[in-house]
């Protein structure tokens, strides 16, 4: 037998031979107690976390799974959260139903009305989308079987893309352990009567744009306890509410946390307020400066917070407690990056010339920049940091140009080199390209001269099709929104956080139903269709996806005092 | 007769098969897939693979070699990792073999899957080299949908989709359903099975 027949062989019979082992292991104790192994009940839950979360048993290998009979499939892509998700809630995408695998939901039973959608299949294709009609409640030995093999006490078969798990008597226990744990307690700030909310405010926030905040919140939490005044008035008159409707209404409240003094005393200020008055999350928040004390405060007491106007989010791939409109800064400079790495006019050996003012926006759109021209593979970036002053010394600069003769030259600085850029760009070689940033730049960002117009591009990390809709996200409007130079500079603080709060947080907090997890307000949130908003072209979600504007133009302007905003790449450039 | 140890596990084994083989037997019986033959017009676009490089699908997909495409994305849970472990599976069931099959899959969330995402999922799936992941402008990935029938609006609302390519006549077999790996093979290997006079894929 060749050496690749015994490994198809081999790997035919694979599923039997581990279950066989595992028989063989386990047998005794098929209708045994599932005794928890002797560590401590910290150890048990981080080690069950890593197996929900991550596929990996408490020895370190994938755990062994199989799904539709005989596809083996590797835990570590495949793990429990990636369906039931981190909550342990369940999810519905795809046409695919997972229901709740929490200790506190298997252990009851459980039992729905029929519905039209229990049949085979619908206009020929199958449906997925459908739990079992009833059940009776797991115990640990019942839950235990159900995950090798893959049927429930009542005898009924799992859904095809439940894997079947040939786990040993200790990881298993130890994994039941944890789905025992997870989302056994609801999260703080919240109950069946009420959310209590807070937003933050950081000291350098102007008052003009503190109230660009706090309009649109404090509308937001009057019309909550607006609408539940309307709802009690139907009850009152005999109005039998349904499932959706008797969770979508509660009492909401809104703290106000105001951070004041240098950053590193802010996790003190903010941990002053959390334990005074715990709240389930933050909604919206302003600074001016890095969101991080902010971010790590929040991923450390897993308190949600919810789209802050930032330029400085915590570009990170596993924060998890945070939900940003967008990477700010960062994203212009890698959206640059992207554009630059697409143009087939421009030389691969081209060189680049990154002149970067030293300030927190500076260095922000040159890690964006370099953090995107790494990841297409390309080199031959310099850099060089300036100061203001430094950059005001403009024979300097020109001789820096002269010596380096770029073939991409970037300048992210304020709008104070504007009036210079013709003496600059002359400096240049004829094909070299000048890209500035739009939101640095500011309000004077439409002020590039026209001289050189043709030769500047500027990112721009916001919408430029016409919003057919109304500034609240409603879709009323008579007349579409359009995109224009006049817009150069603003925060767009009250339209933004009004998107968030009246589209994308909404919807989350009433598809909570009882189920108060702050965790589980993520994994809903994040399984929400996409959204069309005012300010940007779209917000898209997916777990643990943390940054709903994943998009940025190149633009170039167009002639005159008003000049026409002209997109030169798609919203978003891969 | 029969020592202590393979008497256990002769038990066992029953014990075992009493268990699983309904589940297998039911599968075998009833196919929870649904198959058609179809003609696609695929559209002249030009989408970026795993690798940051850009691909002519209509070259790609229009080749002599098998062809099998799905459409899935990055964070997708529920369906999407179970086609991928069909791709995998496929993969490793041909062995050596694989390299002659071109496994294509095209995300439904190109705002998301950039091409670095593309290359850590496959990394994360073990594919083997024969298996791309394609993204690009979202109004070119929609073209594509709509050539195959299989428009998503919302990466929410998709569905599980198999397309294989029948190299012999440039024919489609349209799988709807998830497949068992021993189901995938068997539909590869009549899509590219020599043909048969008469016969159809």
């Amino acid at each position: 037998m060749s050496r690749h027949r015994f490994e198809n062989v081999a790997r035919r019979w694979r599923p039997w031979l581990l279950a066989v082992l595992l028989l063989l292991g386990a047998a005794p104790g098929r209708g045994a107690p599932l005794v928890p192994p002797e560590l401590s009940k910290g150890e048990i839950l981080r080690l069950g976390e890593r197996m929900y979360r991550e596929g990996i048993l408490p020895s370190g290998q994938s755990m062994p799974a199989f799904i539709r009979g005989d596809v083996e499939v590797d835990s570590s892509a495949f793990s429990c959260s990636s369906c039931h998700l981190r909550a342990g809630l369940g999810s519905f995408e795809g046409g695919v139903v997972t229901p709740p695998t929490t200790g506190v939901k298997l252990y009851q039973p459980y039992r729905r009305p029929p519905s039209l959608n229990d049949v085979a299949d619908q206009a020929g294709r199958f449906v997925y989308a459908k739990t079992v009609i009833e059940r009776p409640a797991y115990h640990r030995e019942s839950l235990a079987s159900s995950l090798r093999f893959g049927v429930d006490p009542a005898g009924q078969i799992f859904n095809d893309v439940m894997p079947r798990y040939p786990l040993g008597e200790r990881d298993m226990s130890i994994l039941i352990d944890y789905l025992e744990e997870l989302s056994s307690k609801p999260s703080p700030g919240a109950d069946s009567s009420e959310f209590r909310f807070a937003t933050i405010i950081t000291g350098d926030v102007s008052t003009e744009d503190r109230q660009a905040l706090l309009a649109p919140l404090k509308s937001f939490i009057d019309q909550k306890n607006q609408q539940l005044a309307m709802y009690n008035d139907f009850l009152k008159f005999g109005y039998s509410p349904t499932v959706e409707m008797k969770f979508a209404f509660r009492r909401a409240s809104l703290e106000i946390w105001e951070l004041k003094g240098a950053p590193e005393s802010w996790p003190g200020q903010l941990a002053a307020y959390y334990d005074k008055n715990p709240v389930f999350a933050v909604l919206g928040g302003i600074s001016n400066g890095d969101w991080r004390p902010i971010h790590d405060f929040c991923e450390a007491r897993r308190l949600p917070c919810l789209f802050p106007i930032t330029d400085f989010p915590v570009v990170s791939e596993t924060g998890w407690y945070t939900y940003y409109f967008n990477k700010g800064y960062f994203q212009e400079g890698d959206a640059v990056a992207r554009y630059l790495g697409r143009l087939e006019s421009l030389p691969t050996e081209a060189s680049v010339l990154q002149i970067v003012q030293d300030s927190p926006a500076g260095s922000a759109l040159a890690a964006g920049f370099l953090k995107g021209w790494g990841e297409i593979e390309r080199s031959g970036v310099t850099t060089v940091r300036l100061t203001a002053s430094q950059l005001a010394d403009r024979d300097a600069l020109a001789r820096l140009i002269t010596e380096h003769r770029p073939g991409v030259l970037l300048i992210w600085s304020g709008a104070e080199l504007l009036p210079d850029l013709p003496a600059l760009v002359a400096k240049l070689s004829p094909q070299a390209m000048l890209f500035l940033s739009s939101s640095y730049l500011g309000r004077q960002a439409g002020r590039v001269p026209e001289s050189v117009r043709d030769r500047v591009y500027l990112s721009y990390p916001y919408r430029l099709t016409p919003f057919v809709g109304a500034k609240d996200g409603g879709f009323d409007a008579k007349v579409p929104i359009l995109a224009s130079a006049k817009q150069f500079g603003e925060r767009r603080i009250t339209s933004r956080t009004t998107a968030m709060l009246r589209q994308a947080t909404l919807r989350g907090l009433n598809l909570l139903y009882d189920n108060l997890y702050r965790d589980h307000l993520f994994d809903v949130m994040s399984m929400q269709m996409d959204l069309t908003v005012p300010d940007y072209e779209r917000f898209s979600f997916g777990p643990g996806q943390r940054y709903v504007s994943k998009g940025c133009y190149i633009i170039q302007l167009g002639p005159g005092a008003e000049p026409a905003l002209m997109p030169r790449s798609e919203w978003v450039i891969h | 007769m029969l020592r202590p140890f393979h008497a256990l596990a002769a038990s066992l084994l029953i014990a075992l098969i009493s268990t699983t083989l309904p589940t297998a037997t039911a599968h075998a019986e009833a196919k929870k897939y649904k198959r058609s033959v179809e003609r696609y017009s695929i559209p002249d676009v030009v989408l970026i693979n795993q690798d940051g490089k850009k691909v002519r699908i209509a070259s790609l997909l229009q080749s002599d070699q098998p062809v099998i495409v799905d459409f899935i994305y990055g964070t997708c849970t529920t369906i999407c990792p179970v086609l991928s472990a069909g791709f995998v599976n496929l993969q490793r069931r041909l062995g050596p073999a694989s390299r002659n099959v071109r496994l294509v899959s095209i995300t439904i969330d190109p705002e998301h899957d950039s091409p670095k995402v593309l290359k850590e999922y496959l990394k994360r799936y073990r594919a083997q080299p024969g298996w791309d992941f394609l993204t690009g402008s979202r109004a070119d990935i929609d073209a594509v949908m709509k050539a195959f029938n299989a428009y998503i609006p919302d990466k929410m609302s998709h569905y599980p989709i198999n397309l294989i390519r029948v190299p012999k006549d440039g024919s489609w077999v349209r799988i709807f359903g998830l497949l068992s790996s021993r189901e995938f093979l068997e539909e590869y290997q009549r899509a590219v099975a020599p043909p048969v006079s008469g016969g159809r894929p």
